[in-house]
This record gives C-alpha cells, structure tokens and sequence, in this order.
C-alpha cells in the first residue's frame, strides 16, 4: 500500500483497439498538487480522465485514490461514488437548466468545509457575470467551458479532471484565467489533472508535468526539467524548441563540460547525460541558447526571419546546411535580411547542454 | 451488481421485442397450410382480383399523392405568395380526414340526390340533375379519397427536404445557367429524392393496410378479403396466407424504401447551412399557385369537414341519438391509455439503449419497430389466432381455463394491438429526442454525484418532456383515425368515432355517420394544429 495522494500503476489506457497508452504509472503526492499531461491531439489523453474518473474501464493495471482502489481490471468503482469531477472540453452543460442552476447542480455532494466560495464568487472569478439567467445555449463556447469548470469546483471533488480547460477562449483573456485559476485551486487546494497540448499552458498551470508520446508516458517531472532536460529526443522535438546539430565531446569534469561544433567552435555547459570524451551526440541548440553579436567573427548567413512580436526569430545556416534558430529581441538597433551574414557571441556557453 | 441491473433492462427490452414478434411469426407459421374453405373458393377466380385491384390502388394513390405532395412542398418552400405562411401548416390539416370518412364525404355530396343535388335545386330549381353529376365510387373514389387524405405524408417529408437543401447548390446551378425550371428537376427534385421515396412508401404502406374506404367502395383487395376470410368464413388461415402475400407487398415496399435511404446523407444540412431565400411571386404565377393550395385545402379538408358539419346540422336527431358523451370518454381514454403505456416503454427501453450501451438491446429494439409495417387487418387477425393458440396451450398443458376473454375482445387485446403497431413512432421519437443529449451530459451528472435514476429525472425527463408532448399527440392522431384494429379486437359494444363511423356507414346510414365523423376531424384536427405549430416553429 503507498501513501500517495493519488496513484497510477502501470495502467493501459484504451481510447479503441488500436488506440491505446500502455503501462502507464505516475503519481501526485500530496493534495493540492496540480499536475497536466501534455500531448499530440488524439493520443489519448481525454481516455486517461475518462478512466480515472471511472468513466471508462481500463485494460490492465491499478488506480488507487486517497489509497483506495478506484478502479483494475476487474473492479471499477462507479463514478457518482468516487467524488472526481470532470471538466468536459466539449459543452456538456444542462440543456434544460439556466447557467446558475447548472453551477450549483452538484453543490450539495459533499459538505467541504475548506470551500469557502459560492457560486457568485466563481461567476466573478470566472468572468461569467450576466449569464446566470441564460441557458447554455444562449453562451459561447469559451463560457461555457467556464461554467463547466466552475460546476466541477463547486461539486468540491477530491479530484479534479480538466480536459483542455482553456481550448475555446480568447487568448487575451486566456492568460489572466490562467492566472485566476491557478490561484483559486491553490487557495481551496484541490488537487487537480489537466489535460492540454499546449504547452506554455501546461508549464504555467503545473507543479508536475507528464509527456505523452506515442502510445506511452515519456517523461513525468517539473516543468522546469521538462524544458530543460527533456529525457529524449522525441520529446525535446514534440515541445518543438530547437534543433538537434552534430558536435563532439572534447572535455568532460564534474562542473564544465566542453563540446566541440564544426563551425561553432567550442560550446561550453552541463551535460545532462554523461558521454565519454571523444563520443560523437547529437546536441539541441534552442532559440535562446546563441547570442547575437554584430562584432563578432563566428558568422553565418541567415535563411529565414520570424517575427514573433516581442522578438525575431533567425534561422541561420552552417556551411552542412545545418539550420539554427536564435532569438534577437525585436528591440535590437538594427534588423538583418536574408542572406545577410549574422554573428554569434563566442565563447558559446549554455546552462544545460542536452545531448543524445 | 452491474449485471443484475442490467437484467431489468433486458427482460422489458425482450418483452417489447416479443409482444411485437407475434404477429409476424403467426402469419409466416400459419401460412405453411393449405387446407382451407374459403381459399378453394377463391383460388383460381378471386385471389388474383384481389391482388390486381391492390395494384391498381397503389399506383393510382402512389401517383396523385406525389403530385399533390411534392407540388404543394416546393411552392410553400421556395416562393412567398399571400397565405404561404398559413398553407404550410394548414395542408397538414388533411391527416385529421382517415380516408374512409372521406369516403363517405365524396359519395354523400355526389351521389344520386345527394348534397350536390340539394345545392342545384336550390340555385337553380328542380331538374334531372342526377343525370350530369359525376359519380366517384368505386376504384375512382377509393384512389381520390385516399390520395385527398393521405398525401400530406409525401407533403411534409418533401417540404422538410425542401427547406434543408442546400443554398449553395441552387446558386451554383443557377450561375452554371439553369433557369428555375431546370434547377428544379436536375437539383432540387433529385436531392429530396430520398425524402420522397420515404413518404411515398408510407403512403404505399397505408394504401395497403386501409380497409375502411375499400370496403365501402365494395373494392375486394387483399386487405378486404382477409377481413372477409376471417369474419364471415371463420376461416383464419386463410386470412394468416392472405396476409402473407400482403406481408410480401410490405416488404418490397420496405426494401425499397431502405435501399433509397443509402443515399439520404447527401442533403443533410451541413454545419454551414444557410436557409433558401424565397422567391417572391406577384401576378398571374402567384394567383395559380394560390388557387392549387386553396383547392388542395378545400378538397383535402374543407371539403369534408363541411359535408360532415352539414349533415350533422341537417339531420341533428343523429345527433342527439348518439351517446356523444361516452363515445367521446371512449375513444379518449384509449388514446390516452395507449399513449401512456407506448410512451412508458419507449422511455424504458431508449434510456436501457443509452445506459448499458448493449448490442444485443440495440438489435432488439430494432427489430420491435417493425410492428409499424404490418397492415391493421393482418395485426388483429394474428393476434386472435395467437391468443387462441396460446389459450388452447395453456389450456391443454397446465389445465388453465381459457384466457381468450382477457385478450380478444377486451380493452387489453386492444391497447396491446395499439402497441405493436404504434411502438416504432413513439420509440423513433424518443430516440431522435435523446440523440440531442450528448453522452458527456450523463457523464457531468455522474460525476457530480447523482445516479442514474436521478439523471433520467433531473436532466433526461425535462429535456425529453417536449419531444414527448409532440410524440403524444401524434401517437393520438393515428389511434383516433385507426379503424380495422379497433373493429376487430374492440370489446364488445365499445365504440369509439371510428367504429361508430363504420358502423353507420356499414348499414348505408351516411347522414348518421357524419356525427361521430365530424367528431373524428375535430379532434385529430385539434392534435395536427397543435403539432403542425410545434413542427413549423422548430423546423
């Protein structure tokens, strides 16, 4: 028996025949721990709710809440039993009953006593003032998704499920939700999985993070090494921030490490796998590891220029049609057009030097 | 304990399926024997008269029906014109007239010194005039006064087809060249083809299973002679082998109808649908089409309604004859009672459908909606023969007394009639109604914490209620317009409006059937208003 808040052994979740997410295991520690697992559209990851909410049966392996079994091969205990509410992406409002009634549909479940909100504090928190007299289908998508969330907290779950949360609303909106969100579940310290593909919402909203690939869970960790010690090359390519280039290991102590680039020249950093000296690995260069540099001599001539608003994004070329993409604030004193040559600070060093 | 809920549902969903198999398994388990009297008697002279004049029906109704139907739908679907409004839902008044009570209506005006007459004489005073009035009798006023009552079946699936076609196809042909006309027959028309051939088939099914209007026309059909067989030959196996051939009719008929159905997904209207514009007719073209829906509702409705409101006012000792009160008491608690207990099961077995996702419920509910295909006749006679049998069983292997009186001739017999063959309407309708319920919502509800029984009252009941206020009144009209099913499994002295009707006309009292005939219109007439409102304001 663990002693873990919530706890997922090597359970195979099965969106169909083919469609499955095998031996799966992870665990949340404590209450009031925020977790999201992040992957490709249709992978599966609304199958992994449905079946922690008991929604779903699962193929193999155990799921135990508060250290009780929930559900295994052969026992599932119903949903209207668990006390795990589930924010549906798509609108699974109450047809028949206005917005108000639909938020406080499931308020008499449990007496929490640490909830201290009511259904007008999370109307205001929410943003979905003037449409608690609506129905649900005089609201827009994004509305209600909210009010779907806010029916969720006010049931006062032991565990809540959120399936991309934020996929129908406005982006401007969508951070300060984040924001509010974040704190209110902080606040009533739910302990809550959400589901998305987007992965600035899935570092931001999170204490841990899952990546889902393929048909199994790739890395579980905080997001902070997620990003920058992804555990493979199929999930630094899925979070899609860099490149992987050719270098060598020239020289290895315990705080220092030194690669050695074609044309880079000498890269210096922590290696976060171990490689002896000589080995050849693959190294991810992310836009923000280069700097720019006008005086300096390490130049390449550049392909391609992104404008990203706050800052561009070139894509340079080494002479092994290598492609490298490096951020320059959009501030800079001056802009460089294709084909111009571009420098880079040298000597190149980055925190953690990812290799494969 | 998943298991034993299931149970419950899968002993009504069975019981369901089983009542409904009755009738069909007794026709095709009778049929096999050939030793009867009255099938000598018309093997080789009458059997093929039977079917030739059920042919002739058909094509005769099948014809006028489209034309009626399909014409009224796309003028009241793509023009605007005076009325257009109050024709779109006023033609559906036509369904409130079973075509036996138009029967009635078409020969009282035209025949010998009949209304037609009186209104002569009193324009334009005594005359021979029964010499120039046309008679409509025969196959001639069976084809009309079914055509007349029936046609709105093409009518309103056509006008729904119609009014979800797509926009953008009508302006591609246009700007590919086609004028109106041309637009018509290459787009328009093939695009509801489906919608059209479903609402042909139905009136195809209808034709077959009427009895009423042939039987007072003296036409021998398939229907009348199994009637016959059974009622004045006692001879149900020839009435199980009769309906056999007319089983057969049905199922072409089906298969026709199925097959047509593959090809119904491409004019269903898509998430970008845009409803047509109308085109605003002014002139001599406005004048036309408003003078063919006028007539269409004066001859489909008016017409009868007020031969019916005549006599009644012209003869009111038939009037004051009747037991009104109880006639009505009669034919409204079975309707309810029918309603009730249709509705009840439909709910049951939909809701077994959406809890336990079971394939096995699924193919049974399927299959007890075939009830619907079975002519009226054919229902009654085989449920008599399976009571009987079924009584003789019980009778011989358990020395049970006869349970014959609780099923033939007794309320019970009938409401589960009422069943068999009403149960796909009702049990379609509260489908259709929960396919807008999404899964995710029973989930939601779940979660929150409530059960399964909880769900059905809190979301699922009020969500349905609408669909099955809209159910129940259509359930009403067809049981109040139902004839050969009441006739034959109606207890004894129970009548309602349509066995008074038949009953009066039976014995060539006319004057006196236009009382409980008026009655008939009235209410179904109240029911379709009710229903057309309701239809026209959710499109």
């Amino acid at each position: 028996m663990c002693n873990k808040f919530l706890e997922i052994k090597n359970v195979t979740f099965s969106a169909s025949k083919l469609n499955k997410i095998k031996k799966v295991s992870f665990s949340i520690d404590k209450e009031g721990e925020i977790v999201s697992l992040l992957g490709p559209s249709g992978i599966g990851k609304t199958t992994i709710l449905r079946t922690i909410a008991g929604l779903q049966k699962l193929d193999e392996g155990k799921i135990f809440l508060k250290n009780k079994l929930i559900s295994s091969n052969n026992f599932i205990l119903e949903p209207e039993k668990r006390n795990i509410a589930l924010s549906f992406q798509d609108n699974s409002l109450f047809p028949n009953y206005t917005i108000l009634e639909n938020i406080n549909f499931g308020v008499k479940r449990n007496n929490n006593t640490k909830f201290k909100y009511s259904a007008e504090d999370l109307i205001k928190i929410l943003k979905l003032e003037g449409l608690s007299k609506k129905f649900p289908h005089q609201i827009s998508a994004g509305e209600a998704q909210r009010v779907s969330l806010a029916r969720s907290l006010m049931s006062k779950p032991d565990l809540l499920l959120l399936d991309e949360p934020f996929a129908n609303i406005d982006q401007s909106l969508k951070e300060e939700l984040q924001f509010q969100i974040k704190k209110l579940l902080k606040e009533i310290n739910i302990t809550t999985i959400i589901v998305t593909h987007d992965s600035y919402e899935a570092f931001y909203m999170a204490d841990k993070c899952g990546i889902l690939l393929n048909d199994s869970l790739k890395q579980y960790d905080i997001p902070y090494n997620i990003h920058h010690e992804p555990n493979s090359m199929e999930v630094a390519r899925f979070l899609n921030r860099g490149v992987f280039v050719n270098a060598k290991v020239i020289s290895s102590n315990c705080a220092v490490h030194k690669l050695e680039h074609k044309e880079l020249g000498i890269i210096e950093g922590k290696l976060s796998n171990n490689f002896p000296v000589g080995s050849g690995v693959k190294l991810l260069l992310q836009p923000e590891d280069l700097e720019h540099d006008d005086q300096s001599s390490l130049k390449l001539e550049v392909v391609d220029r992104k404008f990203r608003g706050t800052n561009f994004i070139y894509t340079l070329q080494t002479e092994e049609k290598e492609k490298i993409p490096v951020f320059v604030h959009s501030h800079h004193i001056h802009q460089h057009k294709l084909k111009e040559s571009f420098g880079i600070k040298t000597p190149i060093f980055i925190d953690h030097l990812v290799c494969f | 304990m998943f298991l034993k809920k299931i149970n419950y549902w899968y002993i009504s969903s069975l019981l369901v399926t089983l009542i409904v198999a009755i009738p069909v398994s007794t026709v095709l388990l009778s049929s096999f024997n050939f030793s009867f009297e009255y099938l000598i008697l018309l093997k080789n002279t009458f059997l093929l008269n039977y079917v030739s004049n059920s042919i002739i029906l058909l094509f005769g109704v099948l014809i006028l029906t489209f034309i009626f139907g399909v014409c009224s739908a796309y003028f009241v679907s793509f023009y605007t014109f005076p009325g257009v409004n109050f024709f779109s839902w006023a033609l559906i008044l036509s369904f409130a007239v079973p075509p036996y009570i138009y029967a009635y209506s078409l020969t009282a005006f035209f025949e010998n010194y009949g209304t037609l007459f009186s209104i002569l004489t009193n324009l334009f005073g005594e005359h021979e005039y029964n010499k120039h009035i046309p008679k409509f009798d025969g196959m001639l006023g069976s084809i009309i006064s079914m055509s007349f009552s029936i046609f709105a079946y093409v009518y309103v699936l056509a006008r729904a087809s119609f009014y979800f076609q797509s926009h953008n196809l009508i302006e591609v042909s246009k700007n590919l060249g086609l004028t109106t006309k041309q637009s018509f027959f290459k787009i328009i028309l093939p695009s509801a083809r489906p919608a059209i051939v479903v609402g042909l088939s139905l009136v195809a099914m209808e034709t077959l299973s009427d009895f009423g209007t042939v039987s007072f026309f003296s036409i021998s059909t398939l229907t009348t002679a199994i009637y016959n067989s059974w009622l004045a030959f006692d001879d149900l196996k020839t009435a199980n082998l009769l309906s056999f051939v007319l089983l057969l009719f049905v199922f072409i008929i089906f298969l026709t109808e199925n097959l047509s159905r593959n090809g119904a997904k491409y004019h269903q209207p898509s998430k970008g649908y845009r409803p047509i514009p109308k085109i605003k007719l002014n002139g001599l073209k406005s004048f036309s089409i408003i003078t063919f829906c006028s007539l269409l509702l004066f001859f489909s409705f008016i017409f009868p309604l007020s031969q019916m409101l005549y006599w009644t006012i012209k003869f009111p000792k038939y009037f004051f004859d009747l037991d009104i009160i109880n006639l009505n008491i009669n034919t409204l608690s079975i309707v309810v009672l029918s309603c009730f207990i249709l509705i009840f099961f439909s709910f049951l077995t939909n809701y077994a459908n959406r809890v336990t996702k079971s394939k096995i419920l699924k193919y049974l509910s399927a299959f007890s909606i075939s009830g619907y295909a079975i002519p009226g006749v054919i229902l009654g006679v085989s449920l008599i023969t399976f009571f009987a049998w079924l009584s003789d069983f019980l009778g011989s292997m358990f020395n049970i007394p006869s349970i014959k009186s609780i099923f033939i001739g007794s309320l019970m017999g009938l409401i589960i009639a009422y069943f068999v063959r009403f149960y796909s309407l009702a049990f379609n309708g509260i489908k259709s109604g929960y396919s807008q319920i999404n899964q995710s919502i029973d989930e939601s509800s779940y979660l929150l914490g409530h059960s399964k029984f909880k769900t059905f009252t809190l979301i699922h009941f009020p969500h349905l209620k609408n669909s099955v206020f809209l159910i129940g009144i259509l359930l009403s009209v067809e049981i109040i317009r139902e004839l050969p099913l009441t006739l034959i499994l109606r207890p004894y002295n129970f009548e309602t409006f349509a066995t008074q009707a038949y009953n009066y006309a039976a014995q060539d009292l006319l004057e006196a059937a236009a009382v409980p005939s008026l009655f008939l219109i009235l209410w179904a007439s109240i029911f379709i208003f009710i229903t057309s409102k309701y239809i026209l304001s959710e499109k």
